[in-house]
């Protein structure tokens, strides 16, 4: 493939949360290396857009640069993933940029991602350390093999990708979306964090919980650091029918 | 009381429990006591419809649980369906496909139903003619050529939404968690899908055995 002179983005903007969006375009001259952040990084210092008029600059979101912090994830070319990870060397032309359509738009590129933060409250994604338990004795012990299963679902970085490609997930629906549900797998192996299981459980058991996942298993697919979505949904389908019985039959 | 048994959840067992149980379990029944459709009119008429209708105690009971079931199955299906927002043009997964087919399968199987219901057993019931012979009156809904498609297309949807219904049943109710375990039931139930179908299509042959 012929090295293009130049890189040409066209990018969905949108003023303010409430602000019809449009389409602008901007050219960048090609250096080889770059990937999406580093090129809004220089559309930021040359906020001119393709037909010549100085613009305000594109705003968008980053933080770590080396896809672990998920702040950064945006539609490149219509796939949902992280925009730092994303090189531009290799993408068809023109690239195009969009914030997450499943999110309230803050500014351009920059979404609202609080309804996911609700969500990880919701299902109690944390470990309790004043449980009641004498807190000075040695942790528990947690099995190698368990170790790394759980090390697969700590990955996850609530950069959106999977509720961008779930048909469940939209902004008329209350599902928690696959990411929410993934961390109560994770927290309800912890032998610690056990002791929360069953409020965890509840918790996704009502409506926009485990039930409203249809199953189209796209999260699984687009998910960034490969996090075995389904398998956490298939695993908390198998713990929530135990618990409604026990909720039905052994109270 | 309310709290520990979860009308949501409730819901949503009793929806994937209709759908296997009485529904499904009826469909698989109703293809294999038509595929004898093959032994003749007399056969049928005798053995299959007045046979096996006499071998049924309380037959109103059952239809009417039947059409409860199918009811819920039914109205608690448009719920979920609402809920969704299918995404297979920008999506092109195997899963997402059949996320999309599972409801488009839903609605051409509620009207094949309906459809199939009024002109075969409340038919039936208003005509005794038709009641009396009813091979003759199936043979003579396949002389049209669109009937057959139609029949197809419906047996095929319901023989679907079934097989692959049952897939995800083994999902929610946690049976098969691992992808591996979600392959191996993929396999079983698209061979219940080819087997099932294959005994609807035979049923349709038997009727009319000039037709293929």
């Amino acid at each position: 493939m012929a090295t293009p002179q130049e890189f040409l983005f066209r990018i969905k903007r949108q003023d303010s949360p409430d602000t019809a969006p449009y389409w602008e375009q901007f050219r960048m001259p090609y250096a080889p290396g770059h990937n999406v952040v580093s090129a809004l990084m220089y559309l930021r210092e040359h906020p001119v857009n393709s037909a010549g008029n100085k613009v305000a600059p594109v705003v968008w979101e980053c933080n770590c640069m080396e896809e672990v912090c998920g702040a950064c994830a945006m539609l490149v070319n219509g796939v949902p993933r992280q925009a730092c990870a994303a090189l531009l060397d290799g993408l068809p032309q023109p690239i195009v940029l969009e914030p997450l359509s499943k999110f309230r738009v803050v500014r351009d590129l920059q979404i609202d991602r609080s309804r996911m933060f609700e969500a990880l409250k919701k299902v109690k994604a944390w470990i309790r350390l004043d449980h009641g338990g004498d807190i000075h004795r040695h942790a528990p012990l947690i099995s190698p093999d368990e170790q790394d299963a759980r090390y697969l679902f700590s990955r996850c970085m609530t950069c959106g990708c999977c509720m961008e490609a779930c048909p469940q997930f939209h902004q008329n629906s209350t599902f928690i979306g696959p990411a929410p549900l993934a961390q109560v797998r994770l927290h309800n192996s912890h032998p610690t964090g056990a002791y929360d299981k069953e409020e965890r459980l509840h918790a996704i058991m009502g409506e926009g919980g485990i039930t409203d996942c249809g199953n189209a298993q796209n999260c699984v697919q687009v998910c960034p650091k490969e996090i075995p979505l389904t398998t956490a949904i298939g695993e908390l389908g198998r713990q929530t029918t135990a618990q409604w019985l026990r909720d039905l039959f052994a109270r | 009381m309310a709290d520990s048994l979860n009308a949501h959840f409730l819901s949503r067992k009793l929806h994937s429990l209709t759908g296997l149980v009485p529904v499904g379990g009826f469909l698989l029944f109703h293809l294999w006591e038509n595929s004898m459709a093959r032994k003749g009119e007399q056969f049928y008429n005798e053995h299959v419809v007045q046979g096996i209708g006499d071998l049924l105690n309380y037959k109103l009971a059952i239809e009417l649980c039947l059409g409860a079931a199918i009811l819920f199955h039914g109205v608690y299906g448009l719920v979920v369906w609402w809920q969704g927002r299918s995404n297979t043009r920008r999506f092109r997964y195997g899963g997402n496909l059949r996320y999309l087919l599972q409801r488009i399968t839903a609605f051409t199987t509620l009207a094949f139903i309906l459809w199939h219901v009024i002109t075969t057993r409340i038919a039936a019931g208003l005509d005794e003619a038709v009641e009396n012979n009813l091979f003759l009156h199936m043979q003579r809904i396949y002389e049209d050529p669109v009937n057959v498609v139609l029949y197809i297309v419906g047996i095929a949807g319901a023989t679907f939404h079934l097989a692959n219904g049952l897939w995800l049943l083994g999902i929610n109710w946690g049976l098969t968690t691992h992808p591996r375990a979600q392959k191996l039931s993929m396999w079983a139930c698209t061979a219940l899908f080819v087997v099932i179908t294959f005994l609807g299509v035979h049923a349709i042959w038997g009727f009319n055995q000039r037709l293929f």
